[in-house]
């Protein structure tokens, strides 16, 4: 049932024709009754009508012979009776036997002779008395439907049809012919049988034409959802055939025409991506030169700025660091415009994230203590190795500490590390300046500054966190922030150990407890 | 005088990085084309090449590989990409080593072209003797049999590296600081492809190892001696 059901809702095909069936079934069934009604009356009244005349033809022919002998003795009155009812009983064949039973009338004076007869097996009170009785009060052949169990036989269907007749010298006598209905009933069993046989093959048939007419239909469409489906999935050169003129056809090109379009809109997109693409490494170029040379004049200048007068020696200066400042901007951007153009790659490596957390603490200490501030590590492993791109994960952490020693307003900063063997999680935890929960969400926006008005103090270029969540995220990892006003910040990476497969668990609580 | 071919078609950059290296002590030679390269290298050959990857005429790939076909001189690459693939293709052209443009400070340049011209393990007298190949550091030849086989600085230095303490296991990254300088870099793909060009130059069997042998997870050391 379950399995009808599911048939029912997933294909149009079963659908169809089960349906077709089903209303085929009862118009088959209507006419098929119908049919068989006509026909079975027909043969019944056929029957009637040949067996009223048989029995009116016997019954009259009793009473000529009867009416002749007017005057006659006993004996040959005896055997005229005798004679006419072997002629009607001979008359029948073996299956369509005749039974007579000839009974006087009852009520009338008691005659000299009784000429009762009655066939063999023949009982008297197998005759239906409302017969008996109709027959008694009209003057022509009343008859009857009725059964009777013949010897060797079980109940069969008979008519029973009589009148009365005049026996001289003896009164009003009663002659009943029973005429089997057999060949009746096998008449009407084969019509019924041979309906039914015709509904059924019919049915059949119009099962079979629907299924053959669906699948023409079906076909078509299941063809174009397959061909959909592979579309989908990234085959953008697969197109519907179209041969004909019809509605399928007009899907079919339809489709085509749609999947054209897409697979055109496609290619310029790639085409757009792979000009960005291209546009970023020509501007890196072209920058880079030029930036380069930049950067060894102003080396050259700087490093000869004790000779200056002190505003061009203060301007050497000025001009190193904003060349430092610069190309780090132009580095980001061009990191940004990657991930925009999607074609940042990993590049995973097996590395120790604690000996790599070390070096960028120790590496940005000094940083930390212009600004008054300190980091402390807490790690749940001496050493956590992972896969994952190293480029990339130093830079996430930079960018965190930075961030930090930026916001830290002079008090420590706390950098956990937490392992399973399935992730790594950094905490870096803040106790400074801290920011509004409602402005977190925009804190990984590109050139957002929670307080315009505050100087940045590494002169960041505004991207930084924003890079490292692309950067997590390139790695199927999460960077997510908390924090509070004067409570300080927290911001937490989580990496999957190994490259390619997701973080299960989030190892540091992110809201932290004190 | 230590002399350096400067090949980049940027004359600024170029006249900058001769002022540089001047300044340092070196004699430049500034080529604008890649085309050009290969004809003053002969006339004049340098101690070292500085090479920019993009080039009119000829590519710095290709220039790469036609010096490297006729000399051992190191060459270091300048590529302005931070872009892996350049740095791989100019590894394997036969460079030495590479610089991305910009470059921190004109002394990082300086130190890692007097890295590349330095005589290592000049302290080291005699022979070394790795798997069936003898060592004469001094000489700076390696020998198979009577044979020589040539090998660039760069491959010698490293070869020298493994040689002179057999057995050690040495990282990729104490590889980076013994024979390229680097304090501490993150970059292996340096190792990786010298490993293999010095490989395809030693081994009887370049894909199955037997002189630099791969530990797994670690680095690489030298296989045993072989005594013929």
């Amino acid at each position: 049932m379950q399995r009808v059901g599911f048939r029912l809702r997933s294909s149009l095909a079963f659908r169809v024709i089960l349906s077709t069936v089903l209303l085929s079934l009862s118009v088959v069934w209507l006419t098929g009754s119908a049919l068989n009604n006509q026909l079975s009356k027909g043969v019944k009244q056929v029957n009637l009508d040949s067996a009223i005349i048989e029995a009116r033809s016997t019954i009259f022919n009793a009473q000529y012979r009867l009416a002749l002998a007017q005057g006659e003795a006993e004996p040959i009155i005896r055997s005229v009776i005798s004679d006419v009812i072997t002629s009607a009983t001979s008359l029948g064949t073996a299956e369509n036997t005749r039974l007579i039973a000839f009974i006087k009338t009852p009520g009338q004076e008691v005659s000299k002779y009784d000429y009762e007869v009655k066939s063999e097996f023949l009982e008297v009170n197998s005759i239906p008395e409302n017969l008996k009785v109709q027959v008694r009060k009209s003057s022509e052949i009343k008859w009857t439907y009725s059964n009777f169990a013949y010897p060797g036989n079980s109940s069969t269907p008979i008519i029973i049809l009589g009148d009365k007749v005049k026996v001289p010298n003896a009164g009003q006598y009663e002659m009943y012919l029973f005429i089997s209905l057999a060949n009746q009933e096998a008449t009407l069993e084969l019509i019924r049988s041979s309906l039914l046989l015709t509904g059924f093959a019919l049915l059949l048939l119009i099962g079979l034409i629907t299924w053959l007419v669906v699948r023409q239909v079906v076909r078509p469409v299941r063809e174009a959802a397959r061909i959909a489906t592979e579309f989908t999935s990234g085959d953008f050169h697969q197109r519907m055939d179209v041969h004909s003129r019809d509605e399928i056809s007009i899907l079919g090109n339809a489709f085509n025409e749609m999947a054209e379009s897409l697979q055109k809109q496609i290619a310029r997109l790639e085409n757009l991506s792979r000009v960005q693409q291209r546009f970023v490494s020509d501007v890196s170029h072209e920058l880079r030169t030029p930036l380069t040379t930049l950067r060894m004049a102003s080396e050259i200048i700087h490093s000869a700025r004790e000779s200056f007068d002190p505003n061009v020696s203060r301007s050497a200066e000025l001009l190193v660091a904003q060349l430092d400042r610069f190309e780090r901007l132009l580095e980001d951007l061009l990191e940004v415009s990657r991930f925009d153009a999607e074609v940042a790659v990993l590049e995973g490596v097996d590395f120790d994230i604690v000996t790599l957390a070390k070096r960028c603490i120790e590496d940005l200490a000094l940083v930390a203590s212009e600004n008054s501030t300190s980091m402390v590590l807490s790690v749940s492993n001496e050493s956590i190795m992972l896969n994952a791109d190293i480029r990339r994960v130093e830079r996430i952490l930079r960018n965190l500490l930075t961030n930090a020693i930026d916001h830290a307003d002079g008090k420590p900063i706390e950098v956990t590390i937490a392992h399973t063997e399935h992730d790594v999680a950094v905490g870096v935890r803040d106790n400074g300046i801290g920011i509004e929960p409602h402005l977190l969400s925009r804190v990984f926006d590109r050139f957002w500054r929670a307080d315009p008005s505050r100087a940045r103090v590494r002169g960041g270029t505004g991207l930084g966190l924003s890079i490292a969540l692309e950067d997590a995220r390139l790695h199927n990892g999460e960077l997510e922030a908390w924090g509070r006003p004067r409570y300080g910040a927290h911001f937490v990476l989580t990496l999957p150990r190994r490259e390619g497969s997701s973080i299960e668990a989030r190892l540091i609580t992110l809201k932290p407890t004190t | 005088m230590t002399l350096v071919m400067v090949v980049d078609d940027d004359q600024d950059l170029a006249e900058m990085l001769s002022i540089v290296l001047n300044g340092a002590g070196i004699d430049v030679d500034l080529v604008g084309r890649g085309d050009e390269v290969l004809e003053l290298f002969r006339n004049n050959p340098p101690d070292l090449v500085l090479l920019d990857v993009m080039l009119p005429g000829i590519d710095g790939i290709e220039v790469c590989k036609l010096i490297r076909a006729e000399s051992m001189v190191p060459i270091i690459m300048l590529t302005a990409k931070g872009d892996t693939h350049d740095v791989v293709l100019g590894l394997e052209a036969g460079a030495d080593d590479y610089m991305v443009k910009p470059f921190r400070h004109p002394s990082e340049l300086i130190a890692r072209i007097k890295t590349r011209l330095r005589r290592t393990n000049s302290d080291i007298a005699g022979l070394l003797a790795i798997s069936d190949l003898s060592i004469d550091v001094q000489a700076h030849h390696v020998l198979r049999g009577n044979k020589v086989i040539s090998l660039t600085r760069l491959e010698f230095d490293l070869l020298v590296a493994l040689a002179k303490e057999p057995g050690r296991v040495f990282t990729r990254d104490a590889l980076l600081s013994e024979v390229w300088g680097y304090r501490h870099s993150t970059d292996t793909r340096l190792v990786n492809v010298h490993v293999q060009r010095l490989r395809s130059k030693i081994e009887h069997d370049p894909e199955n190892p037997e002189i630099v042998v791969t530990v797994r997870g670690v680095g690489y050391k030298a296989g045993a001696l072989v005594h013929s």
